[in-house]
């Protein structure tokens, strides 16, 4: 499309051979460096628009994100840009914030730009779990297989080595190795399937031989789950007090976990 | 060789005390270095030792088994019940008493890093405040939540969803959007990726096929028939030999009294002798069709001038009544006995 506008740009007009140059320049623009456009363009920008016009692109950006929101993994900005906004790209950061708007005040949720650099959102859920609500949802086994794993690296301290989540995965009966009726492959599920969700961090231990990795929490987790909770439950399981696990009860108790976040207002 | 004062202090298991040591150590050698040179060492010493190659095999495997039981029984090892890091470092400390060349030394470095990672990670698990956390406990104890018995190998289906259920209440997850009406695919497969597997598939069937058709190529079908019909004119011909004056009746040659499905083969395969030429039928003085091979003059002679075609038909019945008609009780061609 653009490129026939192009065309008969420069046929119809030869006066303006500069414009085909800095329409394409805007294009490539998308992917890598999408430049936030400034306040007063935001203003300028607005004013040739009708307020329909922007409800319906926000309205647009919404279900793009929930729709997106299925599969978990961070939506990237540059992806909203080029198959949402569009010809919006210019008054983005209102369409951005009335989406987020729509978000906290219809649906509950907090759209978290997770990644400043790749520019990543995602949405988490602001409202307290209920219990018992899984009645109604069914349950994700695989939440349960990250659950398990979140509390290995948390409860040590952070940052694990691979064969310490796999030999106790093992323990309970879910070897990597082995299709899981389950999970499937179980590897897979969790150094790409949680990698890409971002509840995991995958890397490689420089300078050993054989190669290992090891795992951390992952931007998605910091956000989403409570340290305070898995050590609530920790105890439970342990039949222990959790404030007995000194360090990690500081550690739960000092970062705003995602429950207090929730409840902090907005920009 | 300098390496022997670090290595050799490895074996104590006191990390102060250890590195007290190893910098002492260095510098004595350091020292010694200095006085006397690399003389220290007598070069006839060293000869002896290492001329004896069957200790230095034993020294190197020896090591190798300790990398190999260190690496394999790491989480055993790495549980704070036992002692089993300064047992293996005591067993290097002895064995380095017999180091003389670069490459066990190497082995023997080799053997240190191995041990420091894994103290490092004891010293992790030992130097947390408050309690130390045990994956192995908490194993156990998520197996008896998940309502699995641990003597046991059965499989509950609930198990992980009781997990699942336990973590939702930790996790401030966005529910998932779901259409009411049907399901909608956020993502479509790609009709490229569509295309590939399409290709790909009969690829590889072709592949996985292709050796087995070659081997096959003897017994093909086309082969065997030509096999077959080789040996009804083996037959044909050997009749004709023991006795040329009377005639081949065609009934008689390709009825086989036993089985239908054999005359019919052997209708199909005469008809190929007809066919190429290699045989010829003709009707005797009271019409019934005979059979006679060609003579290998004639073949040439016969030629494509003559050639007419008909189709017979013989259905059970019919097959019944020319064995009564004819009387045959042998086959003139015998069943193939090779299948």
């Amino acid at each position: 499309m653009t490129q026939r506008r192009r065309l008969s740009n420069t046929q119809n007009s030869p006066q303006s051979r500069q414009q085909p140059g800095t329409l394409m320049a805007q294009e490539e623009d998308d992917d890598s460096t999408f430049t936030q456009p400034s306040t007063s363009q935001v203003q300028r920008g607005l004013e040739k628009l009708t307020p329909a016009q922007v409800e319906q692109k926000t309205a647009e950006v919404v279900q793009y994100f929930l729709v997106k929101d299925q599969k978990k993994i961070p939506i990237r900005r540059a992806d909203l840009v080029k198959h949402v906004v569009k010809d919006y790209r210019n008054i983005y950061p209102e369409i951005i914030k009335r989406a987020e708007r729509t978000f906290d005040q219809v649906f509950g949720l907090k759209l978290v730009e997770i990644d400043t650099k790749s520019h990543s959102y995602i949405l988490i859920n602001k409202m307290e779990p209920v219990v018992g609500a899984s009645i109604i949802n069914p349950t994700n086994p695989k939440m349960g297989l990250l659950f398990v794993i979140l509390s290995i690296i948390f409860m040590k301290g952070g940052l694990v080595r691979e064969n310490l989540i796999w030999s106790t995965l093992k323990k309970l009966r879910v070897d990597p190795g082995e299709k899981h009726e389950e999970f499937g492959d179980v590897r897979k599920v969790v150094t790409d399937e949680f990698v890409r969700q971002r509840y995991l961090e995958y890397v490689r231990i420089p300078h050993t031989e054989p190669v290992e990795h090891e795992f951390r929490w992952g931007q998605r987790a910091d956000k989403e789950v409570s340290k305070a909770k898995i050590l609530e439950f920790m105890g439970q399981l342990h039949e222990q007090d959790p404030q007995s696990w000194s360090q990690q009860y500081r550690e739960a108790h000092s970062t705003p976990s995602s429950s207090q976040a929730s409840t902090s207002s907005q920009r | 060789m300098s390496d022997s004062p670090l290595i050799r202090t490895s074996g104590d298991n006191e990390a102060p005390r250890q590195n007290g040591y190893a910098g002492r150590g260095r510098g004595e050698q350091q020292q010694n270095d200095g006085d006397d040179g690399d003389g220290a060492f007598g070069p006839a010493d060293l000869q002896d030792d290492e001329g004896d190659p069957s200790l230095r095999r034993e020294i190197r495997s020896k090591y190798r088994d300790l990398i190999n039981s260190v690496q394999q029984n790491r989480e055993d090892m790495l549980s704070p019940s036992n002692n089993k890091l300064t047992e293996v470092l005591e067993q290097a400390n002895k064995l380095f008493k017999d180091v003389r060349q670069a490459r066990e030394a190497a082995l023997d470095a080799q053997l240190l890093v191995v041990a420091t990672d894994l103290g490092k990670e004891k010293a992790s698990q030992l130097f947390v405040e408050g309690t130390a956390f045990d994956p192995t406990a908490f194993a156990e104890h998520l197996l008896s939540f998940m309502g699995l018995n641990r003597l046991e190998d059965g499989e509950d289906a609930d198990a992980w969803h009781r997990v699942a259920r336990k973590a939702e209440c930790c996790f401030s997850t966005a529910p998932s959007f779901h259409y009411m009406m049907g399901s909608f695919h956020a993502e479509p497969p790609p009709p490229k990726q569509r295309i590939e597997r399409q290709r790909k598939a009969p690829t590889k069937e072709a592949k996985r096929i292709m050796p087995t058709q070659l081997k096959k190529m003897e017994e093909s079908h086309q082969e065997a028939t030509e096999k077959e019909v080789e040996r009804v004119l083996g037959h044909l011909k050997r009749y004709y030999q023991d006795d040329p004056e009377s005639p081949i009746y065609y009934y008689e040659f390709v009825i086989d009294p036993n089985s239908f499905s054999r005359t019919v083969e052997n209708i199909f395969h005469t008809s190929f002798l007809i066919r190429d030429g290699w045989a010829r039928m003709y009707l005797d003085s009271a019409k019934l069709p005979c059979i006679a091979p060609v003579e290998e003059g004639e073949v040439e002679a016969g030629g494509s001038t003559s050639r007419k075609q008909c189709i017979i038909s013989i259905s059970p019945k019919t097959w019944k009544e020319l064995i009564d008609a004819f009387d045959i009780r042998d086959a003139m061609i015998h069943p193939n006995t090779q299948h």
